[in-house]
């Protein structure tokens, strides 16, 4: 007992010599060289993050002008256009000039992006789960992996090649053979009614999307059932309990949030798709699509598709304009990849695939 | 404070000078290899004070202010139950705390008259000074030669022209120099767990540590290889200090010649070893020897 | 009666998963079959020695190529350090943010990448269609991946060899260097042949900043545009004739090729990468 409160003195007089040491508790073995690395590296780990904070920074501030413009109408009008570049007049709406006749309306760019990737979600969720638990439970393990490449290339197939084989290819078979089929289910649902068009579309381009995201979804979901405790499968196993019942038992409730976050992430994806949706949506402005065979148009389509011509708006409003819509997509795309990341952090997923399922 | 820290271990371990005076006795009449051992023997030992030791896991505090000595030259087992903190302690010692975050460390740890917690401190240095064996066996992936030379070379002890040799030398000391002589170039990987936590023991001992902090070094190794630690460690006594973990009575009885019983991040008793196996003074103590804790 | 009917559900269930594999495999045969399809008539040689300008792809591809390289001179060093310091250096919460940031990066649509490097570096800047800015627009969107993957190669090494280089007073750039890359280097690498996968299938970013060119790269970083891949894909599946749809074809073919090699180099890093793994294990 002595000893201890001698050792407790000790203590305190100690403590009162270490100035700052729990701050430099964790660092107090880096060498010279080792502070240098350190910082060099801080700095290379800073890029990412300032980066993305300069681009966001750099659209909102771009956007502006046009947002102010437009006001409210800006997501409410079906308008789009850059107006008369040449003419000599000027409209003015809150106190910003645009060239003479500009309207920015955005609703058919925020709708079509929106229902093209629900369109590609409501498809590729139940395919990507479906074909995981059939690679699992299914397929011989030597053989797996053979399988797995086929996600591989689909991850990796560039979206041009999408848009080249949607376009001529799969397109036109589509609005040859199975749309109108769909049709008749126009009898129950409206939007399924005809014309089913050429194959350029909103269907069509929900067909392709939903390939393209199959790869998040599915390698995130594949990772997941990697997860099951083998105990738990088997244990509802030795009770008589079918595959599909274990399936739904165990191994569902067990990665139902990582797949919902999954594939919040794969819509993420899905609205910022550019190229394939340019070739196939039918780029169709300025009007909401009348059924799902519709063509339409997205905002990043429109981007692409627009920014040519934007340059040559002397006043640079039709710039502005596109940031605008940019904006849109850029909002959208953060707050879902943030709310997917968060799901994901809470299933504790370590190894998440960053945005694209290679 | 250094004067109050030596007083503080002088007279509660008198062992230390007992020992140092029998050493110089006998110095006179030996060979000339075992003189030069007996030689470094001599040298003042380096001995270890740990006084008021607290460490702090987030808010769960696992070790309460432990105070204890380590002596110069003698073999210290730290026993207790499974999460007594012993482990924690031994961790302490060479400040592996540190880069985890939330820990929180209070108390003094003194080698020789120097404070491992001083800011100013030379953690490398001091962390160089204190070699370390773990639980399992860690060769880095390099080969067995630069396993044992890399530490070496950097604290600058040893050159590039006598690397060769002091790496026989030190394999031999573990008598693991027959089974690597001929792949040294190799990686250690292909070795068996003895061999490897051999090896890790030759890679400590070749930065020059003079206390050798061993976590239940032999929990994953076969009796052939225990047997051959437990030797060396009674041989590399008399060059330092040596701490051990175990949880297990029979090798602390086999290689200790002071014991330190921890229950629930406290000091139980701390004794020589004889005494404390025969006639523990604390109940908690004949308790734990007896099988009836832990 | 009811364990049939438990049964048929059974069965009905693995049925449709096995029909929903089918639907994975199927789109990437049909693709690249019909890749393949259209460009037979023009997979010579004639691709390889003559440029877009004539109907060959020679400029495409060494551009493809260049913009390649230039990810591995930028984007590599970056999202390599960044992925070290995260894993051995940033303090806890400093970190967490920080790999938020690059998380949240690889979630912006490429078309805004291209939007902003456009604006900034092509206008602002007077660097017109240039090279750098599309390699520049390129790394932003395969930093992510490159910062991830060295992170969680360096995770993966188990921490007894922190311990025990720490133990022996080892500096921590050596330890760094001797001891934790070494094993990590397989991880590395896969996550570069990721960014090269991406950059290789990418177009919305570069239509903007490196602009197109019948003519072979330049060694100009600025004021030059420069000929790729994906923008023939782009650009001849637009035009009317079936000549210019096997060049379009022809292009993704190439393109398809690259990524099979990155892909079955990928596969080479991580079985080295799961041998390491296994060794070090014990």
């Amino acid at each position: 007992m002595r000893a201890r409160q001698r050792g407790s003195a000790a203590v305190r007089a100690a403590a009162a010599g270490w100035p700052g040491r729990r701050r430099r508790l964790a660092d107090a073995d880096l060498s010279r060289a080792d502070r240098i690395l350190r910082t060099v590296l801080l700095v290379g780990t800073a890029v990412p993050a300032l980066v993305l904070l300069f681009i966001t920074a750099e659209m909102v501030l771009s956007a502006l002008p046009a947002l102010i413009y437009a006001g409210g109408d800006f997501f409410t009008h079906q308008l789009f256009t850059f107006g008369n570049l040449y003419a000599t007049g000027q409209s003015v709406a809150h106190g910003v000039r645009a060239p003479l006749g500009a309207s920015y309306g955005a609703a058919p760019f925020i709708i079509g992006t929106i229902a093209s990737s629900a369109v590609a979600l409501v498809i590729a969720v139940p395919v990507s789960v479906g074909a995981v638990l059939a690679l699992v439970e299914l397929v011989p393990r030597p053989v797996q992996p053979a399988l797995s490449v086929f996600l591989e290339l689909l991850a990796g197939i560039p979206s041009v090649a999408y848009g080249f084989w949607g376009v001529l290819y799969f397109g036109p078979a589509m609005a040859q053979h199975l749309y109108p089929v769909l049709t008749r289910l126009g009898v129950v649902l409206p939007f399924m009614r005809g014309p089913v068009g050429a194959g350029e579309g909103l269907l069509t381009t929900g067909f392709i999307l939903a390939v393209m995201i199959i790869p998040i979804i599915a390698s995130t979901t594949r990772e997941l059932v990697r997860t099951v405790p083998a105990l738990a499968r088997e244990g509802a196993l030795a009770l008589g309990m079918t595959r599909y019942e274990t399936l739904r038992a165990v191994t569902l409730p067990y990665i139902r949030s990582g797949i919902l976050a999954a594939s919040i992430l794969g819509w993420a994806r899905a609205i910022g798709e550019t190229m394939a949706v340019l070739m196939i949506s039918g780029d169709l402005l300025n009007t909401l699509p009348a059924n799902i065979y519709s063509p339409f148009s997205s905002i990043a389509a429109t981007i692409v598709d627009l920014l040519d011509s934007a340059l040559t708006d002397p006043t640079g409003m039709a710039v502005h304009a596109l940031a605008a819509i940019g904006v849109v997509l850029l909002v959208i795309s953060l707050a879902s990849n943030l709310v997917g990341r968060l799901l994901i952090r809470r299933v504790a997923l370590g190894a998440l695939p960053v945005g694209r399922g290679i | 404070m250094i004067a109050g820290v030596n007083r503080f271990l002088v007279p509660r371990f008198p062992a230390v000078n007992e020992r140092a005076r029998t050493v110089e006795a006998v110095a006179a009449g030996v060979s000339a290899a075992g003189a030069s051992a007996l030689a470094r023997t001599a040298r003042a030992g380096t001995g270890v004070a740990v006084d008021g030791l607290r460490v702090r896991f987030g808010a769960r505090e696992v070790v309460h202010g432990v105070t204890v000595g380590f002596h110069a030259h003698r073999v210290t087992a730290l026993i207790g139950p499974t999460g007594c903190g012993k482990t924690t302690v031994l961790r302490a010692l060479n400040r592996l705390h540190d880069g985890r975050p939330g820990v929180h460390i209070s108390g003094s740890v003194r080698i020789g008259d120097e404070e491992v917690y001083d800011p100013r401190a030379d953690v490398r240095d001091l962390r160089r000074r204190i070699g370390m064996l773990f639980q399992r066996p860690n060769p880095f992936p390099l080969s067995i030669r630069e396993n044992i030379a890399l530490a070496a070379r950097i604290h600058g002890l040893w050159s590039r022209q006598d690397a060769a040799e002091r790496t026989e030398a030190i394999l031999r000391e573990v008598g693991l120099w027959e089974a690597v002589r001929d792949r040294l170039g190799q990686a250690p990987f292909l070795l068996s767990g003895g061999q490897q936590q051999l090896l890790c023991l030759a890679r400590a001992l070749a930065v020059e540590p003079d206390v050798l902090l061993l976590d239940e070094p032999t929990s994953s190794l076969d009796p052939g290889t225990t047997a051959r630690i437990e030797e060396l460690i009674s041989a590399l006594r008399d060059k330092m200090t040596i701490i051990i973990v175990t949880h297990n009575l029979q090798q602390a009885r086999r290689v200790a010649d002071e014991v330190c019983l921890l229950l629930d991040g406290e000091v139980v008793e701390q004794a020589p070893a004889d005494r404390f196996f025969q006639a523990p003074a604390d109940e908690r103590s004949r308790a734990y020897v007896d099988g009836r804790v832990g | 009666m009811r364990t049939s009917l438990r049964g048929a559900r059974d069965a009905i269930f693995w049925t449709l998963c096995a029909g929903a594999l089918l639907l994975v495999v199927a789109p990437a045969l049909a693709i690249i079959g019909s890749l393949l399809q259209q460009a037979w008539p023009v997979l010579t040689l004639h691709l390889l020695t003559t440029t877009t300008a004539v109907d060959g792809l020679q400029n495409a591809l060494l551009g493809t190529l260049v913009l390649c390289v230039g990810i591995l001179v930028l984007a590599g060093p970056i999202g390599i350090a960044a992925g070290v310091y995260l894993a051995e250096f940033g303090p806890p919460a400093r970190s967490s943010w920080l790999r938020l940031g690059s998380e949240t990066l690889a979630g912006i649509p490429s078309i805004v990448v291209g939007y902003v490097a456009y604006l900034v570096l092509d206008e602002e800047l007077h660097w017109g269609y240039s090279l750098l800015a599309g390699i520049l627009a390129l790394s932003a969107i395969v930093l992510p991946y490159i910062v991830k993957t060295t992170e969680v190669a360096l995770r993966q090494v188990p921490t007894t060899l922190r311990e025990g280089a720490a133990a022996l007073g080892l500096p921590r750039h050596t330890t760094l260097r001797r001891v934790l890359l070494p094993p990590a280097i397989p991880g590395i690498a896969s996550g570069l042949v990721v960014a090269l996968a991406i950059s290789v299938g990418e177009t919305a970013p570069l239509l903007y900043t490196v602009g197109f060119s019948d003519n072979n790269p330049t060694p100009y970083l600025f004021q030059h545009p420069l000929g790729y891949l994906t923008y023939v894909v782009f650009l001849n599946a637009t035009l009317p004739t079936r000549q210019e749809h096997q060049v379009a074809a022809a292009a993704g073919v190439m393109i398809v090729l690259i990524l099979i090699v990155l892909i079955a180099a990928g596969r080479l890093i991580a079985r080295r990468a799961a041998r390491h793994a296994a060794r070090m294990a014990n």
